[in-house]
């Protein structure tokens, strides 16, 4: 008896072991919330953007590239231009640089303000099509793995293109003359195997029209 | 003596009993077997091997991942979700210690990646994106969303130079309305058409990103709407698809057409100055990058992010010069 009695204990062993290895339990919310495609909380692009652009971008803008001597070195070492002050959360030939200048206006257009240089070069702001994800990326600030998912990161890019619509392109129209000498700093895109320094357009992220 | 050998039979019995326990326990885990003295194996699961696209896909991961020294092997999903179940359990069993993977299905094709993680073996999505962050060590993806922006801007800075503020109607023709990448690049060239009030909508449609039907959705949407000035269509093969309805209906001069892809027919008509404008993606680079990864996974890497956007370039009347031109087929 005692004999059949261990034989029963490990059979219920052995079953207790497969069943408890067979079944899970897990709640369908907590399934569906590591599972689904708005996985864990649901992000905020507008107070993320909102508190990447006080906190972070407009400190960041004392550390921008001066234009003029990002072009020349763009001009004489493509190579180096690029792997020292480009940024960009994806890969790819598109990337993106922060750079400030200062210079005179020369044109004030329905879609920008051309800016001449010192050193002779003119530059375009933008005023109308701010789009794209050159304010986000040019800082190298912000880090591809903070996010799980890419329409996130879009958002973010999209948030941060309608701060710059509503604070810092209406006083930029409204104070820029030509004539009037401008302090800029903003965002660029460049493609870095077809390369055009003749159509760079900034972004305008802080300007201070100096008249 | 009898006593003695019914101890023996139940010692030889409970024996069994731990050796099948102990069976059970282990096999658990172990789920996969690995060669230790040969190199590491990649599988590359493609969702289809019909597609020249996903054969340049294919073919690219499989040769950067021998490059970099390891055995391969491609397996074609034909887009089927259940023969793409069968490849993960084959790679599973058969040892392979990578997985580089274009999903068949964006939902359909989560389980079938959960297995190959569950198992310890790594797997990297090419191109379409699984529905689920940790179904995937990473995916790496082209960027839909922006390359549409890109193309948004370009089809409202040429539009409005034709004719200022005056309204402007437009068609959408989408690729799968079950595809992500359909509503990931409608998205973004929503996201700066809708903010120019003259721009209108006049017909959006699924043309399942396919020619023919793009040509017949647009014949149908031109008879009740003769009056437009422009389609964005989701992908290249629907942009051809909608020029020639435009040609037949003797308004390609008068139509631009945007598409999507950078696909060679495409590439030359816009050098030809019949297509306006097209994101030109590229399956070499997220081929090349998942292999790479793979190859830094074996080597201690585990920091990945999880999704990668791949920039898509957008090509247009202006940079075309810039891409040298290919055969016509």
């Amino acid at each position: 008896m005692p004999k059949n009695t261990l034989k029963y204990t490990m059979l219920l062993v052995l079953l207790a072991v497969v069943a408890y290895n067979s079944v899970y339990f897990k709640r369908l919310d907590e399934v569906k919330a590591s599972a689904g495609p708005n996985a864990g909380q649901p992000f905020d692009a507008a107070s993320y953007a909102s508190a990447f652009w006080t906190n972070k971008l407009l400190p960041a803008t004392a550390k921008a590239t001066e234009f003029d001597a990002l072009l020349s070195l763009l001009k004489t070492d493509k190579e180096k231009a690029f792997n020292t002050h480009s940024h960009a959360l994806g890969i790819g030939n598109i990337r993106y640089f922060l750079v400030k200048g200062t210079g005179n206006v020369t044109a004030v257009g329905d879609n920008d303000i051309t800016i001449l240089l010192p050193s002779g070069e003119s530059v375009k702001l933008a005023t109308e099509y701010i789009f794209g994800n050159a304010v986000r990326d040019a800082s190298g600030l912000i880090q591809i793995t903070e996010f799980d998912n890419t329409m996130d990161l879009n958002n973010v890019s999209a948030e941060l293109n309608t701060i710059i619509r509503n604070k810092v392109v209406p006083p930029l129209k409204a104070n820029a003359k030509p004539g009037a000498t401008i302090n800029f700093v903003g965002a660029i895109e460049l493609n870095k195997a077809h390369l055009h320094l003749e159509t760079i357009e900034v972004i305008p992220i802080s300007v201070e029209v100096i008249r | 003596m009898t006593k003695k050998l019914n101890y023996m039979n139940n010692l030889l019995t409970y024996s069994r009993l731990f050796v099948l326990l102990l069976l059970l326990l282990l096999a658990g885990s172990c789920t996969s077997k690995t060669d230790a003295n040969g190199p590491k194996k990649v599988a590359v699961i493609v969702s289809t091997l019909n597609n020249p696209w996903f054969v340049v896909l294919a073919e690219t991961a499989a040769a950067e991942a021998k490059a970099l020294g390891y055995e391969t092997k491609i397996f074609d999903s034909q887009n089927n979700t259940a023969l793409e179940s069968d490849h993960f359990e084959n790679a599973i069993v058969s040892g392979f210690n990578a997985i580089l993977l274009n999903p068949t299905d964006s939902d359909g094709s989560i389980v079938n990646a959960r297995k190959a993680i569950e198992a310890g073996i790594p797997v990297f999505c090419m191109d379409r994106e699984v529905n689920s962050p940790r179904a995937a060590t990473c995916q790496i993806l082209s960027d839909n969303y922006s390359g549409c922006v890109a193309i948004g801007k370009y089809f409202v800075q040429t539009l409005r130079a034709k004719a200022s503020n005056t309204p402007i109607n437009y068609v959408e023709i989408l690729g799968l309305v079950g595809d992500n990448n359909t509503w990931n690049r409608s998205k973004g060239f929503h996201s700066v058409v809708d903010q120019y009030r003259n721009f209108k909508m006049v017909a959006q449609q699924s043309a399942d990103f396919d020619r023919n039907k793009a040509m017949e959705v647009l014949e149908s949407i031109l008879q009740a709407h003769p009056d437009i000035n422009a389609v964005f269509c989701g992908n290249d093969a629907m942009a051809m698809g909608a020029y020639q309805a435009l040609v037949a209906a003797g308004k390609a001069n008068d139509v631009g057409v945007f598409g999507f892809d950078g696909a060679d027919d495409v590439m030359n008509s816009i050098r030809d100055g019949k297509i306006k404008a097209t994101g030109l993606q590229s399956p070499q680079t997220m081929a090349k990058t998942a292999a790479q990864f793979a190859d830094a996974y074996f080597k201690g890497k585990r920091d990945f992010a999880k999704k990668i956007p791949v920039a898509v370039e957008l090509i247009d009347q202006g940079n075309i010069k810039d891409y040298p031109a290919t055969k016509k087929s």
